[in-house]
């Protein structure tokens, strides 16, 4: 059988159980995301590749995905509207069409990654389709790679990195238990205590905030926008990333810390403002039962950072205590934060617009292939190495600021999407470079904040 | 210190130590050689405990304010009993 030329195989995988539920929290905050993006949502599916280890021939490795999907509920649900709000459908069995696409003169790795963003681009009708969209890359006639697509309601970045792991022990012959706490499990315990009184103190610390808040990102009125409007600026810098993890080191903070520090702090000096308020992107997987689950579990935390006005030892102190409050209310159920937005929105004229963002993709928090810094190594030098660029540009994505640390294992990456309604690309670049140039003086200078 | 705060102190370390996966044990944190965060207490492990203690004690714990109790297990115990005394709010 042949799709688009190529060879198609069929997996047909049958889960221990099927079933429907409520979403989860992190289900709810996804799908209100994929809703409000409407076209754009393809922005929210995430690009995956699985490498195939070892010689596996084709019968082997399409056995490993059934496996993959029979373990893990979240590779088998679609999701629906119905009166009683959006449900979660669990499929007992069912079918995952599989292409097989030859690698060519491309090494296999590349040609995945290529397909890999290529299916993501494509939305996904959650009614019908399964949360994932899979190709086989061969070379040679032998598998050498998969490259998926997932809808971001199925997996987080962190899902991912499961999902990886346990791919590389199935093709190793391991066992697969099925998943030991599934999504199912999760929306039944966020409707209980105490996960209803986080929820409720959660929303209490977001009002106390919304109450006061300028409502505007910027103070400054829109300008005439780029076409496309919204463009992502990025930077990859060793000294980035050596500056932050010496940094932490003498401030025993984590490195996240001291980027969300100075992002912040530039973003208030663009501003001229004294205070920074970014949406925090979290893992929140604060329950150890979520800890292995495949599933977006995802929220965001409301970070409020007064710049001390002193240096920037102070300011990165002070975003720690902040991110921890932030990251602690960031458990909450998306229908009842909503509901207090828009009690603020009615009684403030309109929602303030928190469309400021910061998200650290790293798993681990660090960079483990960093070349190797001598101790006292002079930073500063480095930072002629440093290159920006601009990246992909997506007209719907209605961010005004979204810095993202990105998952290069061996440079600090970080990212900047912005309105250029708002601000021009060359302040961009400028803030990512205010960002590095922060971190480094802060080095060997007390460096005056704001 | 009496033995309800060395009890206290060994309720906590267990915890902490359970929360960070086998990465910190009981008995470093006991020690107080190290503080928490330099011992490796990540945030997402903090928040973590800052439920747990809620859960197991029924108490609210705030992290608004100066964290500074938190850095050890004997500041974090003496810290919980205050909010253990009978007749303040919860």
């Amino acid at each position: 059988m042949t799709v688009s030329g190529n060879d198609v195989r069929t997996v047909t995988f049958g889960g221990q159980r099927d079933g429907e539920g409520t979403l989860t929290w992190g289900q709810r905050l996804m799908w209100r995301a994929v809703h409000l993006m409407g076209d754009s949502q393809s922005f929210l599916n995430c690009p995956w590749v699985l490498p195939v280890y070892g010689r596996r021939d084709l019968a082997a490795v399409l056995e490993a995905l059934r496996v993959l999907l029979e373990r893990h509920e979240s590779l088998r649900t679609t999701f629906a509207d119905t009166p009683d709000g959006p449900v979660q459908r669990v499929a007992g069995r069912g079918e995952l069409t599989v292409e097989l696409v030859e690698a060519g003169q491309e090494r296999a790795l590349a040609a995945a990654e290529r397909l890999a963003g290529e299916m993501s681009r494509t939305v996904f009708a959650h009614e019908h389709d399964l949360p994932l969209r899979c190709a086989i890359v061969t070379a040679d006639g032998r598998p050498k790679a998969l490259a998926f697509a997932f809808s971001h309601l199925a997996v987080d970045f962190q899902a991912l990195g499961l999902l990886s792991a346990r791919w590389r022990g199935l093709l190793r012959g391991e066992d697969l238990p099925a998943d030991a706490w599934t999504p199912m499990d999760q929306a039944e315990l966020e409707r209980t205590e105490p996960y209803l009184a986080r929820s409720a103190r959660s929303v209490r610390h977001w009002r106390s905030v919304l109450e006061e808040v300028p409502l505007e990102v910027f103070d400054h009125p829109p300008g005439e926008p780029e076409d496309p409007r919204f463009i992502e600026v990025g930077m990859e810098s060793v000294a980035l990333a050596g500056a932050a993890v010496r940094l932490a080191e003498r401030w025993t903070i984590s490195t996240t810390s001291v980027l969300i520090a100075a992002c912040a702090t530039v973003l208030a000096r663009v501003n001229g403002r004294r205070r920074a308020v970014m949406q925090l992107v979290h893992s929140n997987r604060r329950d150890p039962r979520t800890e292995s689950m495949v599933a977006t579990v995802g929220q965001d935390g409301l970070l409020v950072l007064d710049l001390p006005g002193t240096d920037f030892a102070d300011t990165a102190q002070a975003a720690h205590r902040s991110a921890l409050m932030a990251y602690r209310n960031a458990h909450y159920d998306p229908y009842a934060m909503q509901a207090m937005r828009e009690e603020i929105g009615r009684r403030r004229g309109r929602e303030p617009d928190l469309d400021a963002f910061f998200n650290d993709r790293r798993g681990g928090g660090s960079w483990p292939s960093l070349p190797r810094l001598a101790p006292g190594e002079d930073l500063a030098a480095l930072t002629g190495k440093t290159h920006t660029y601009v990246t992909n540009a997506w007209p719907g994505v209605r961010f005004k600021v979204f810095f993202t640390v990105g998952t290069a294992p061996d440079t600090g990456q970080l990212s900047l999407i912005i309105d250029t309604a708002y601000l021009s690309r060359e302040t961009a670049r400028e803030m990512l470079l205010g960002v590095e140039s922060l971190l480094v003086r802060s080095l060997t200078e007390a460096v005056a904040c704001p | 210190m009496t033995a309800g705060a060395a009890e206290l102190e060994r309720k906590l370390a267990d915890m902490i130590a359970g929360l960070s996966d086998g990465e910190i044990s009981a008995e470093e944190v006991l020690a107080g050689g190290h503080s928490l965060s330099a011992l490796g207490l990540s945030s997402l492990a903090l928040i973590r405990l800052v439920d747990a203690i809620e859960d197991a004690f029924g108490v609210d714990v705030d992290l608004s304010g100066d964290l500074s109790s938190f850095e050890y297990v004997s500041t974090l115990a003496a810290h919980l009993a205050d909010l253990l005394v009978p007749g303040r709010p919860r």
